[in-house]
């Protein structure tokens, strides 16, 4: 039995059709990837799983549960970790553990070993009865994975999980992700992070404007625009900008700055190799490092978005 | 085929009672000693009481029932309005429409909060009614009843007000406060209902604090207007409006 399957939803808001007939399933353990820009339709996909939000028109089941008509059921075996860490400020992180795990109808022995276990995991056994305001972001947020942990899901929803948050915490709940998955854990997860889809998604769904525009393997979905291909390159001196200068040879399609290296984008890469190394002759530049790459998936991304390769796009995908 | 329905709906009760009762005891540990919440649930009333009681030379056997039952009425209907809001704001709020409970449930859990607050508070206006006018309690088992059913009764009142889908606790107070203050006037609270024009007696029939005060009201002087058994049914089926009025209105505003 599939874990999730949804069949032709449609989300329409008075002002915005927030998602225009979606249709995909997620198999029992599948870590699954909800990847778009802002406003895609990543959370109303998530409240209309969960059963906050009715769809418009179609159907949603969780583990054979429809959820509009056997809510209940399907809500049991399910964890949530909402897009913003909603977590009780003027409780401690155990009274927000055992406030939601009372909700879930954990047994108390139960319940207790749970979330001395998920404080653990989580960094967080020392505060265990500090009240939560007050506490960081990045607190607050592991906070929130541990809440939708503790009823021990057998399917967890992750909106944004580690968007805007430092490498440490990232790390700590990345791993978390991988682990539930090795233990069967269905994982659906919504991210604008095309790296961290990459990494952790066994399938990754690229929805935008709500619709999905491609659905697949990371590795599949970039096998399916072979033809973009780019170097990254980097001179002695970089503390000039050559960015214009380099997004003007000839045989580059687009150039950004990575870094201290220059990303060129083509589909002629000898000519390409042959234009920087004439560029940086005549500039007098010594080239420290050429690198040739195929197609990322934030190229797979672009791509199939239609997004301009800007500036603004960069920060969506920190 | 029904009785299958039936069955897993009992199987429920536990985990919904459960489920109910925490998020209660997450109100009381949260909201009870928010300022707006005393100012609203507390002071409001007797600030109240005292302007209409002072320089009236009533007998105190006729005020306090009277206080007991505005002071339930604003007590009991102060939590939900305050706490609902601002857990739509902070999005706590999608914690409890998602989880495995019903939406009555969710309903009734909030209104317990509300109820065992006013049981509290109703503690003032009796104990000051004992200790400071030793009144005299003729019903002491319908009084209790009469405390239980309006604190319950006016804390479904302020859960279904607070399915107003906003996160500002300002709107939902107005809209509650154009209802409750109202209700003083219209519900034999300060005037008897028997000394009032026609069309305010038809009026006096709409509102439960009607019920609720000539219910107290009997518990303390032995005479009501109407019959307390009669009270007692009419509060129950206010209970069962607006808890089924709240679980339509939630369920609407999160389509
Ligand atoms: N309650 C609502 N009322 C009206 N429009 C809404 C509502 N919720 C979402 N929308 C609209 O639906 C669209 C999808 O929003 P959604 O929150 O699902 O996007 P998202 O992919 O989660 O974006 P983000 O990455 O910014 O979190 C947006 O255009 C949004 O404005
Ligand atoms: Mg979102």
């Amino acid at each position: 039995m599939n874990a999730v399957e949804v069949l032709n939803i449609k989300k329409k808001f008075p002002s915005v059709t927030a998602l225009d007939d979606i249709s995909f399933s997620i198999g029992e353990g599948e870590i699954f990837g909800f990847l778009g820009p802002n406003g895609a339709g990543k959370t109303t996909t998530i409240r209309i799983l969960t059963g906050i939000t009715q769809p418009t028109s179609g159907t949603a089941k969780i583990f054979g549960h429809d959820i509009r008509t056997e809510t209940i059921a399907a809500r049991q075996s399910m964890g949530i970790v909402h897009e913003t860490s909603n977590v009780y400020d003027d409780l401690t992180p155990w009274q927000n553990l055992m406030f939601t795990a009372e909700l879930y109808h954990v047994g108390k022995g139960e319940r207790e070993k749970k979330s001395v276990e998920l404080l653990k995991i989580f960094d967080l056994y020392e505060r265990r009865n500090d009240k939560v305001r007050g506490f960081s972001k990045g607190m607050k947020r592991r906070l929130t994975l541990a809440m939708g942990l503790v009823n021990s899901p057998k399917l967890l929803f992750l909106d944004e999980p580690t968007s805007g948050l430092d490498v440490q915490s990232n790390l700590i709940i990345r791993d978390v992700i991988n682990d539930l998955a090795s233990t069967g854990v269905t994982v659906f997860l919504t991210t604008h992070n095309i790296e961290e889809a990459n990494l952790m998604c066994d399938r990754v769904a690229i929805i935008n404007h709500g619709i999905i525009a491609a659905i697949d393997t990371p590795h599949r979905l970039k096998g399916t625009i072979q033809s973009v291909q780019s170097i990254e390159v980097s001179f002695d001196n970089s503390s000039v900008d050559n960015l214009s200068l380099v997004s003007l040879l000839s045989g580059v399609n687009d150039a950004k700055k990575v870094g201290d290296r220059y990303k060129l984008y083509t589909d002629n890469l000898p000519l390409v190799i042959e234009e920087v190394m004439g560029f940086a002759q005549k500039n007098g530049l010594k080239v420290q490092s050429i690198t040739t790459l195929g197609p990322s998936l934030e190229d797979v991304f672009i791509k199939i978005t239609g997004l301009e390769r800007t500036g603004v796009i960069i920060h969506a995908i920190d | 085929m029904l009785s299958i329905k039936v069955q897993r709906l009992i199987t429920r009760i536990p985990a919904e009672l459960a489920a109910g009762w925490a998020i209660a005891r997450k109100d009381m540990m949260i909201y009870y000693l928010k300022p707006n919440i005393i100012v609203s649930g507390i002071l409001f009333p007797l600030f109240m009481f005292l302007a209409f009681a002072i320089g009236r030379n009533e007998d105190p056997e006729a005020l306090i029932p009277g206080l007991i039952a505005i002071t339930i009425l604003f007590s009991a209907s102060s939590i939900e309005p305050v706490s609902i809001p601002i857990e739509r704001r902070v999005k706590t709020f999608d914690r409890l429409l998602s989880a495995p409970i019903s939406m009555n449930t969710l309903v009734f859990g909030e209104s317990l909060s509300g109820f065992l607050y006013s049981l509290v508070i109703a503690l003032i206006p009796l104990g000051i009614g004992v200790i400071v006018y030793h009144t005299q309690v003729f019903h002491i088992v319908f009084l209790s009843i009469a405390i239980l059913l309006t604190s319950f009764c006016f804390a479904t009142l302020g859960t279904l007000f607070a399915a107003y889908p906003t996160e500002n606790v300002g709107e939902v107070m107005s809209m509650l406060n154009l209802v409750r203050l109202p209700l003083i006037f219209i519900s034999g609270v300060f005037i008897p209902i028997s000394t009032m024009p026609l069309i305010g007696q038809i009026i006096a029939l709409l509102s439960p604090l009607t019920y609720a005060n000539d219910l107290i009201q009997y518990s303390y002087g032995g005479s009501s207007h109407f019959t307390p058994v009669l009270d007692l049914i009419i509060l129950i089926i206010f209970i069962l409006v607006f808890q089924a009025g709240a679980d339509k209105l939630y369920r609407k505003f999160n389509e």
